[in-house]
């Protein structure tokens, strides 16, 4: 009997081991008495697309701004009609979230504001994302000026010499504001532009979901994608240097497997090697702050971007070579993947009826505009703009460290952000006044009580939902990002049913069999067979040298238009996405059967 | 004025619909658009006609029918037509130079196929499915004599008459009495029958195509049912076949539902005529067509519609492989259910992109979001 309702996040245990994990997070994030009327009556699933994983007390912030901006935007910014925010509860450390309706009585006069406030939006779209660039652009700069170094013995003589007036210390509490801050505020552009741009091109996919009930997801973003994106460019730098080695005569150099350190130190010996490292150390910034996060890109500390770790596009360099030695051409076919698009659109266009057709022609312009924002502010926002903030919190944890303040650099993550502001202040009064920090031996003992906890909660299996499931899950916006319909929720409740199926959403056709790859970090990639079955938590763009090796790909979290989805429908080879906990069932090795076309995995 | 009794393909007189019937004209356009059909030629109305004229009063009994006779009587009268029929026919002229035109197809020794293709049958509105009928795996002239002889013949089955009957005031087209022929040549000549004799291809699946998805009016594909060996016991229904939903303009096949198949009819390799048999094991649970063949059915379907001008189905066998090309159309006629409706309406009429918008946003969601689990389909 499947049963009808999910846990209450009330009766949710503590794992063994994590008692106290509460103080790991502000008391805001947690189910609490006061709200426990409202709460419990609500329905609330795991948010495993964005915190896969257990969240470290500092990148608790990661959930914090997209709670407070997306919300805003659609409830009192834009007035979306039918939807308020997402409202977000941290339970033993993962991030349950549950999207709030706006109440049907006022969807009437919320679609009238909506209609002038996101009209103004749609009217100039292209005007006010070149702004948007420039005020994201100008922001990043910001974060990047920042500098977190440990405090000096005497001030330099420009602080007096430049009449600046206030101490290195007093910076490290301002910088650290402002290094939040700035965050906070790139992340409401974030959402400036997303929720309304999804409208539109939701809008645009319900008319061709109308008009051909039978069209595919693809189908119709390739109507509105494939424009020159600066989303690609990542990838096309890596072409780039893969013929450039090519042209400097590196090719057999770059043929081995040496990792990219030892490779770099020996290409560096000649002039012609020393040319193309540079070459790569140029496209670096910006190009490789591509963060390698399983799933959204930039949600953890945890991961290291590109630049971080050349490993990993260096693999990619490598592919790329390997193929144009064998005479392939690398070039994304931009113009083909154009021509495509204008043919494909004039296809459906030509079945629609003379009413449709006016008012897809409308959509299809607008959709097109909006796409183009929708794939690129991936890489202003979760690559550039995370990689940038957890690239300087490193950096201030390592000046922490260096000052005693902490034990060591990843300790800070182990700490609030409040409680990090009052580490700060600790270390920089005791060194303003010549003094010792209480610091190290006070926070010693809750650091490492928390790194206790910390693995006593990924231990723990989150239900995939909490509380009485709604009779129907029509909130669009659950269905496109998450992937989560009304019958993923059935699936969870009786997902004891069937041993040895998981059940999923069909992101690609196909149906292949192979053995099970379980990849849950990217340094594992590299163990990745050809032919194997690659199960994760989800995909990032920078995974992109796998999909050449793998023949299918399962994972725990996304719907239809997640990367993995994506992904695999132009490399033609099946996806079932959003299984919820293929990860943890399945092992390595193990002969599955993948079936794209109805999202089932079987295991043989 | 009589024309000629047999007619090639090919023949630029093949077109006359009044002188092929629906399949004959059918067959003649597609050989004109260059896709494969197997060689054969048409026995032609005129043939029909003049092969009548030996036999006497055969429709006599059907004239005596009362408006509102029952359908036993209607039996008794159709089957009493069609015996005098059967004993009149089969020695004269006519099925004479049916023999010789048989001679004329790989040199008198090939299995062909004898359908019959009435006038009336076949076009928009009227499919006819299964009313007359088909001969399959006939090897030798007085067979296929014979088999002409029982598509006339076919006319007058109960059935036939009672679906013509119903067919005509459907299309309002007032009163034909029951049983009542019109052999002229003139439009709506319902009665006036020809035969197409056709070689067989020694199909390893076969099945038939829609240029639309009949369960949702859906133009943007082409839908596409096959079985393993001929494609009889699909078009019958007897089978439950694999089915595969191709999107027209990307070419992408958006789903698969592949059948487990037990048994299928395949070409008696011994004697002519067909038998059923089990599919092997290790064949039961594959698909019947592979992405190649789907993408030359798409090929043709679409170049048949958009020559026709209007949703079409057709029946296709796909040969041993073997050469570079393997699917054969068989036949195409207009789609009857859709085809006579506009294409399905997604919008309440020109809405600006802006109220578009509010109207997504303000409907209930669930139409309009991404359906990861695909469109429910209840065609069966």
């Amino acid at each position: 009997m499947p049963a009808d309702r999910f846990p209450s996040p009330f009766e949710i245990e503590t794992p063994p081991g994590a008692e106290g994990w509460e103080s790991m997070y502000d008391w805001y994030h947690l189910f609490g008495p006061e709200r426990r009327e409202l709460d419990e009556g609500r329905f609330w699933f795991a948010d495993r697309l964005h915190h896969p994983d257990v969240l470290h007390p500092y990148d608790e912030i990661q959930c914090e701004c997209w709670w407070q901006a997306l919300g805003a935007f659609n409830t009192r910014i834009f007035a979306m009609p039918p939807a308020f925010g997402v409202d977000q509860r941290i339970v033993n450390g993962r991030l349950y979230v549950t999207p709030v309706a706006a109440p049907a009585e006022h969807i009437g006069a919320r679609a009238e504001e909506f209609g002038r406030r996101a009209g103004h939006y749609y009217e100039r779209w292209d005007a006010i994302y070149a702004e948007w660039k420039d005020k994201v652009t100008a922001k990043l700069d910001e974060i990047r000026s920042l500098r977190f170094e440990p405090l000096p013995d005497l001030e330099p003589e420009s602080t007096v010499f430049d009449h600046v007036g206030h101490s290195a210390g007093f910076r490290m509490i301002r910088d650290f504001d402002r290094l939040v801050l700035t965050m906070y505020e790139t992340y409401q552009y974030h959402f400036e532009l997303l929720n309304i741009g999804y409208a539109a091109y939701l809008t645009f996919f319900g008319l061709c979901r109308q008009a051909f009930p039978d069209i595919s997801d693809q189908s119709i973003s390739r109507m509105v994608g494939g424009l020159r994106v600066e989303l690609y460019r990542p990838d096309d730098e890596l072409k780039r240097l893969a013929k450039e080695a090519q042209r400097l005569g590196l090719v057999e150099r770059l043929s081995g497997t040496e990792d990219a350190a030892t490779l770099f130190a020996g290409l560096r010996a000649d002039a012609a090697g020393a040319e193309w490292v540079a070459d790569w150390e140029r496209t670096a910034d910006p190009w490789f702050l591509i963060n390698t996060d399983p799933g959204h890109p930039g949600g953890y500390h945890t991961y290291p971007t590109w630049a971080d770790q050349p490993d990993i596009p260096l693999t990619s360099v490598r592919e790329y070579l390997r193929r144009l030695e064998d005479g392939e051409s690398i070039d994304r076919p931009t113009d083909e993947v154009l021509a495509e698009r204008d043919r494909i659109t004039a296809g459906y266009r030509e079945l629609l009826s003379d009413a449709d057709r006016a008012t897809f022609d409308e959509t299809v312009a607008l959709a097109r505009q909006v796409f183009a924002f929708i794939e690129e502010h991936v890489l202003y926002i979760e690559h550039w703009m995370w990689a940038t903030f957890w690239a300087k919190s490193h950096e201030l944890s390592r000046a922490l460290a260096a000052m005693g303040e902490i034990d060591e650099p990843e300790d800070m993550f182990f700490l609030r952000r409040y409680e990090v502001a009052e580490a700060i202040y600790d270390c920089v009064a005791a060194w303003s006044v010549g003094s010792r920090p209480r610091g190290a031996e006070h926070l010693r003992p809750t650091i490492a009580r928390r790194r206790e906890i910390y693995t006593a909660l990924r231990a723990w299996e989150p239900p995939p939902a909490l509380g009485p499931p709604p009779t129907q899950i029509d909130e669009p916006f659950t269905v496109m990002l998450w992937g989560i319909t009304t019958s993923t929720v059935s699936e969870w409740l009786r997902a004891d049913g069937d041993e040895g199926v998981l059940r999923g959403t069909a992101g690609s056709p196909g149906i292949v069999e192979g053995p099970v790859r379980v990849v849950t970090h990217p340094n594992e990639l590299t163990e990745v067979q050809p032919g194997d079955v690659l199960v994760c938590p989800a995909t990032s763009p920078s995974w992109a040298p796998v999909f050449a090796r793998i023949a299918a790909t399962v994972s725990d979290v996304g719907g239809i238009m997640s990367h993995t989805a994506i992904v695999c429908r132009e490399y033609g080879m099946p996806a079932v996405v959003g299984t919820g906990n293929a990860v943890s069932t399945l092992r390595t090795g193990q002969q599955v059967r993948v079936d794209g076309n109805t999202g089932v995995v079987t295991v043989l | 004025m009589s024309g000629p009794w047999i007619l090639g393909l090919a023949d630029p007189a093949a077109g006359d619909v009044d002188a092929v019937g629906g399949k004959g004209a059918g067959l003649h356009r597609l050989v004109a658009l260059g896709a494969r059909v197997p060689a054969g030629f048409v026995v032609t109305t005129d043939a029909f006609r003049a092969a009548l004229t030996d036999t006497g009063d055969v429709e006599a009994p059907l004239r005596a029918l009362s408006p509102d006779a029952p359908i036993d009587q209607v039996e008794r009268a159709a089957s009493e037509a069609r015996a005098r029929l059967l004993r009149a026919a089969t020695a004269g002229p006519v099925l004479d130079a049916v023999r010789a035109a048989y001679d004329g197809l790989a040199g008198g020794i090939a299995r062909v196929a004898v359908r019959s293709s009435a006038v009336g049958e076949d076009a928009a509105g009227a499919s006819f499915a299964g009313e007359h009928d088909t001969f399959l795996e006939l090897r030798g002239r007085d067979a296929v004599a014979d088999a002409v002889c029982r598509c006339w013949a076919s006319l007058y089955t109960a059935r036939a008459v009672s679906y013509r009957e119903h067919a005509g005031r459907r299309s309002d087209q007032g009163s034909t009495p029951i049983g009542e022929l019109d052999h002229g040549a003139g439009a709506g000549s319902a009665g006036a029958m020809a035969v197409v004799v056709q070689e067989m291809v020694p199909a390893r699946a076969a099945g038939v195509f829609m240029t639309l998805n009949p369960a949702n009016g859906d133009r943007s594909t082409v839908v596409c049912e096959a079985v393993w060996g001929l494609g009889e016991p699909l078009v019958s229904g007897t089978v439950t076949p694999d089915r595969f939903v191709i999107d027209k303009i990307s070419g992408e096949v958006v789903r698969r539902e592949v059948a487990r198949k037990e048994r299928c009819l395949v070409r008696d390799p011994e004697h002519p005529g067909t038998h059923e048999t089990d599919v092997p094991a290790e064949r039961r649970e594959q698909p019947c067509l592979d992405d190649a063949e789907l993408a030359e059915i798409l090929e043709l379907a679409r170049r048949v519609e958009r020559d026709a001008g209007v949703p079409q189905d057709g029946e296709f066998a796909v040969a041993e492989p073997g050469g570079p090309v393997r699917v054969h159309l068989l036949q195409t006629r207009p789609e009857t259910v859709w085809s006579t409706r506009a294409p399905r309406a997604a919008t309440s009429g020109a809405q600006s992109a802006l109220s578009a918008v509010l109207a997504t946003l303000t409907r209930g969601a669930a139409a309009t979001s991404p359906t990861p689990e695909g469109t429910p389909d209840h065609a069966g």
